[in-house]
């Protein structure tokens, strides 16, 4: 068996980011694991603009903030392999891989982080009635098959979702010479980027329709129309709305659900609210030895922070591996969200392990605005800080300091709130 | 010149080939959509029935029961899932136990092995939990599941290595009676034969009254499907269904049930409405809301509610419809027609059609080869050749796979594990997949939690490299269904973005 001491499972911009990391905190023997032909993960297919802006303090476009950390990647002689599937992982750190030149093996780790992305909720989730014709694409699928394959996958769309993905999508088709009927968003809100919805819709009068979702789907062969109606409180279809849209194709941008079949396999406990493995503040999951980080982790909307929390993963694997992480002393804190907010990440933390400083990442539920967010240790608040608008789409961040959270005494629990006043 | 015609690929049409090819006969099976196992038979509960409720007297009843007796041998031979679960009907006051005791009274008369009236502690020796409302039950141990399309596919490929002939894309428009036989007309071409089998599902009322004076409606009945995650799986062993009283579909079906396929999914349904266009086995918001409101309702009955206490919407995979071909005389109509010799009808065959359907063919080529004297074939080949995949597959054999086949090493469709070996093998096998959805009723890939986001994509690669087309003509289901399309000069590149 093949033994390596950290394994990377996923080469898209968390698995490069940690492997880096790893590596410059001392970690030598490290292999990183891609399905793909190539580094990069989904970054390869996002040839928009708009990338890195925090990290690099300039707009690169996917291909370009990835090859950043591929370079890092040659330079540093870090192994990988491509066209290589993980297909099942163990607590014990085993891995079984598969790929078409070295047939299946098992390879054993000392560390492994989890960098497997996250994947797209299709048609089937929405339970949407009606026929089953060609023409229905996620548009991850569909920006895939435009930018990397080269082909067009319809004339006349309508897009579900007015997320980041199928704000870009509306464009992309225009681009490529497409008509797009409309795009329809289920929430009263759009929970894209504000100069998303610019660029992309308003710049090219494309209709937004709040509170609508399709009803039903029509046609027997390739898709012949789709009927929207806008919703009710209890998201049932108002009758009356209903509108038929012809088209030929319709693109389903309506979520994301991070990868983790693998942390099934080897039993990790995942957060019903992220569908990510819980972790706490080195990104460790409830089995000693496997951190996980980007997309697997929870879905994120802006790359710089997957490469973040990457870095953080790669930094205490590595520490893990040197058998610095200290467990048992220390300790264990509760973090979780409540009034509004939906999640945090991490979920726990060690008062005693935990870095100087460490960053919360948390989404709310709906929108708000002037509201407060809070923190509170225990039952008293600590942190209280005006924000003018809360989106569920824009991941927040508070951050911790150690000595903070060492001076509290009897600390058990940390909560993050959302607050009128 | 054939002797035989099958007008149908369904499961009526495929056990009627896979029977007829046991005889010294030529055979061709014409089937209208793009692939065999294109109606009812693909989109069903997909559950060996083990005939306790068909009516006692009925045909229902009859080939339920010799059906189901059927499915160990027939799919050992033709390497198709199957698993006997036993079928529970429970009952949760004295008006559903006094149901369940008609049904074990009709279940004896129909000769159904093994049935019996649980109390409450008899079911808990079944299952180990259920809600506290239930009182007891019907227990029938011989009802079992099978995957539909798999039989299908099976019985045509293992009909067609029998040299039996297959014409898809293929719509019977016309027959004729002739003096030898019948004169059977398609777009395509036309056909001589002897005799004439009709297995057209909904359509079956349409191809019977263009040749017999004996005219008989058949009504497509609605009934959908919705798919769980396999997540599921460990909580859901038996088939469960509530005794038929005072559910959606009433008297119409067998219930709301729940079932664990073959595949692992779990497959809740479904109702019945009678709809008027046969081919339209689209879902609808009434039929999918009957069945979510219906288990958000009940759920706390079933085992399943021990660890997963309320119905998980967010389980929800996909949805199916299916369309049964009621006939009005409410029976399967089977046989030779009466006024037209040599035209046998296999028609109406609602549930339990798919349970019943190899029996109710053994029947019908018994009965033709004994009236016109059929000499039997000697080279009927009854098992067939199945090369294992991947996915079923222990690590050795993976292992060894891989060495000897480099395409069994690339993955692509990850959430149900189907490699680039295994879809080439199912585009070059014996009737071939030569579409995306083809592919995916063989092997799986798109059948999983991602419904084929990430690979049809490849898949359809794989299909032009293998067909020798471009992607532009590969479809999902045929002609019409085209999934790609070239890039024109477009907006981006004399905008250059
Ligand atoms: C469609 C889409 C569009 C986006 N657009 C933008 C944008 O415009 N701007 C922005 O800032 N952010 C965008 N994001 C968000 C951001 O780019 C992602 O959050 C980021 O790419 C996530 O990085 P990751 O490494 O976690 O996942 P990914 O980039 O998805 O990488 C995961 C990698 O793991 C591999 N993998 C998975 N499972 C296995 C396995 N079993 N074995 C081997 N390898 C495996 C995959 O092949 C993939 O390469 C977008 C995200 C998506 C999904
Ligand atoms: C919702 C539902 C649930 C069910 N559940 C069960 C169950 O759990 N257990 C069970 O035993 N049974 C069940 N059934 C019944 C079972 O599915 C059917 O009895 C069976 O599939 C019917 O098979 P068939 O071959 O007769 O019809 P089909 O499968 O419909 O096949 C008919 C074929 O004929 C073709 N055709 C039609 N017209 C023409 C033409 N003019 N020219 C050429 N080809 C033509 C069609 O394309 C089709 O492929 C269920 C049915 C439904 C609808």
């Amino acid at each position: 068996m093949k033994a390596y001491d950290l394994i990377v499972i996923g080469g898209g911009p968390a698995g490069m980011a940690a492997a880096i990391a790893a590596k410059e905190n001392g970690c030598e023997n490290i292999l990183i694991l891609e399905r793909g032909p190539m580094l990069g993960g989904i970054l390869n297919q996002c040839i928009h603009n708009g990338f890195g802006l925090h990290t690099f303090h300039e707009e690169l476009t996917g291909p370009e903030y990835a090859a950043r950390y591929a370079e890092k990647i040659y330079n540093q002689r870090i192994d990988y392999w491509l066209n290589t599937t993980v297909i099942h992982m163990d607590r014990e750190k085993r891995v079984t891989v598969v790929n078409a030149n070295e047939g299946l093996q098992i390879l054993q780790a000392k560390a492994i982080i989890l960098a497997m992305g996250c994947r797209e909720r299709p048609r089937g989730a929405l339970n949407i009635p009606g026929s089953r014709p060609a023409g229905i694409f996620s548009a991850g699928t569909a920006q895939r098959i435009i930018n990397i394959d080269g082909y067009m996958v319809g004339h006349s769309v309508v897009i579900l979702g007015s997320g980041d993905i199928g704000l870009i999508m509306a464009r992309r088709m225009i681009l490529d010479g497409a008509k797009v009927r409309v795009v329809a968003e289920l929430l009263p809100y759009s929970s894209g980027l504000k100069r998303n919805i610019v660029q992309c819709l308003d710049d090219f009068t494309i209709p937004l329709k709040f509170r609508y979702t399709a009803i039903k789907i029509h046609g027997d062969k390739r898709l012949t129309g789709v009927t929207l109606a806008r919703m009710d409180e209890m998201n049932k279809p108002i009758p009356g709305t209903e509108e038929f849209y012809e088209c030929d194709t319709l693109l389903l941008s309506v979520g994301l659900v991070p990868e983790n079949e693998l942390s099934n396999d080897a039993g990790i406990t995942l957060d019903p609210r992220t569908c990510g493995p819980v972790v706490n503040d080195s990104f460790e999951t409830d089995a000693e030895g496997i951190f996980v980080c980007g997309n697997a982790l929870h879905v994120h909307d802006l790359v710089d922070y997957v490469s973040q929390e990457a870095e953080t993963a790669g930094k205490n694997a590595a520490r893990f591996i040197q058998g610095m992480a200290i467990r048992e002393k220390g300790k264990k804190v509760t973090l979780c969200g409540s009034d509004g907010v939906r999640y945090t990440v991490p979920q726990f933390l060690n008062s005693n392990r935990m870095d100087e400083k460490l960053t919360i990442r948390f989404r709310v539920g709906d929108v708000y605005h002037n509201a407060f967010v809070s923190v509170y240790f225990n039952d008293q608040r600590v942190l209280h800080r005006k924000k003018p608008i809360l989106t569920p789409g824009e991941m927040e961040m508070i951050e911790l300091r150690k000595d903070q959270v060492n001076r509290f005494t009897d600390l058990e629990s940390i909560t993050v709130k959302i607050e009128k006043e | 010149m054939y002797d035989a015609i099958i007008i149908g690929a369904g499961i009526s049409g495929a056990s009627l080939a896979f029977e007829l090819a046991k005889y010294k006969l030529h055979i061709a099976v014409i089937e209208k959509g793009s692939d065999v196992c294109a109606g009812t038979s693909r989109g069903n509960s997909a559950t060996v029935h083990s005939g306790h409720d068909a009516a006692y007297g009925t045909n229902k009843a009859i080939y339920n029961v010799l059906g189901n007796a059927m499915f160990d041998t027939l799919c050992s031979d033709l390497k198709v899932p199957f698993f006997r679960n036993g079928t529970i009907i429970f009952a949760i006051n004295d008006a559903d136990m006094e149901e369940v005791r008609r049904l074990k009274h009709n279940a004896d008369l129909n000769r159904v092995p093994g049935v019996e009236v649980l109390d409450r502690e008899g079911l808990l020796k079944i299952e180990n939990y259920f809600g506290p409302e239930v009182i007891g039950g019907l227990y029938a141990p011989t009802g079992g599941m099978v995957c539909p399309y798999s039989l299908v596919i099976a019985l045509c490929e293992q009909a067609y290595r029998n040299h039996v002939d297959f014409f898809l894309n293929s719509k019977v428009e016309r027959i004729q009676k002739t003096k030898s036989g019948f004169f059977v007309t398609t777009p395509k071409k036309n056909f001589e034969t002897k005799f004439v089998f009709n297995c057209a599902g909904t359509h079956a009322d349409e191809i019977n009254n263009l040749v017999s004076s004996n005219k008989i409606t058949i009504t497509p009945r609605k009934g959908e499907h919705i798919i769980l995650d396999k997540k599921l799986s460990p909580y859901v062993r038996t088939t469960i269904s509530q005794t038929p009283l005072n559910l959606p579909g009433g008297g119409h079906t067998k219930g709301m049930g729940i079932m664990p396929s073959v595949d692992k999914t779990i497959i809740l349904g479904c109702g019945a409405h009678d709809v008027t266009d046969k081919d339209d086995t689209a879902t609808t918001s009434i039929g999918l809301e009957e069945i979510t409101s219906y288990f958000e309702k009940n759920w706390r009955h079933l085992p399943i509610s021990e660890k997963i206490p309320k119905f998980p919407r967010n389980m929800i995979i996909n949805a199916f419809g299916g369309l049964r071909p009621h006939a009005t005389t409410d029976d399967f109509i089977i046989g030779e027609s009466e006024d037209v010799k040599g035209f046998f009808n296999m028609a109406g065959i609602e549930s339990p059609g798919l349970t019943a359907a190899p029996a109710i063919a053994q029947k019908i080529v018994q009965e033709a080869a004994d009236k016109y004297h059929i000499e039997k074939n000697d080279f009927f080949v009854s098992i067939r050749d199945y090369e294992k995949p991947f996915r079923e597959m222990d690590e050795d054999e993976r292992r060894q796979a891989v060495m000897n086949n480099k395409e069994y090493g690339e993955i692509v469709c990850r959430c149900e594990l189907v490699t680039k070996a295994d879809i080439i093998a199912a585009i070059h096998a014996p009737l071939g997949a030569s579409t995306v959805n083809a592919v995916k009723m063989r092997t799986r890939a798109g059948m999983g939690r991602c419904q084929g986001g990430f690979c049809s994509p490849v898949v359809a690669k794989i299909l032009a490299e293998e067909l020798g087309i471009d992607l532009t003509e590969v479809t999902q289901s045929g002609e019409g269904s085209n999934i790609f399309f070239p890039k024109t000069e477009s907006l981006s590149q004399r905008n250059s973005e």
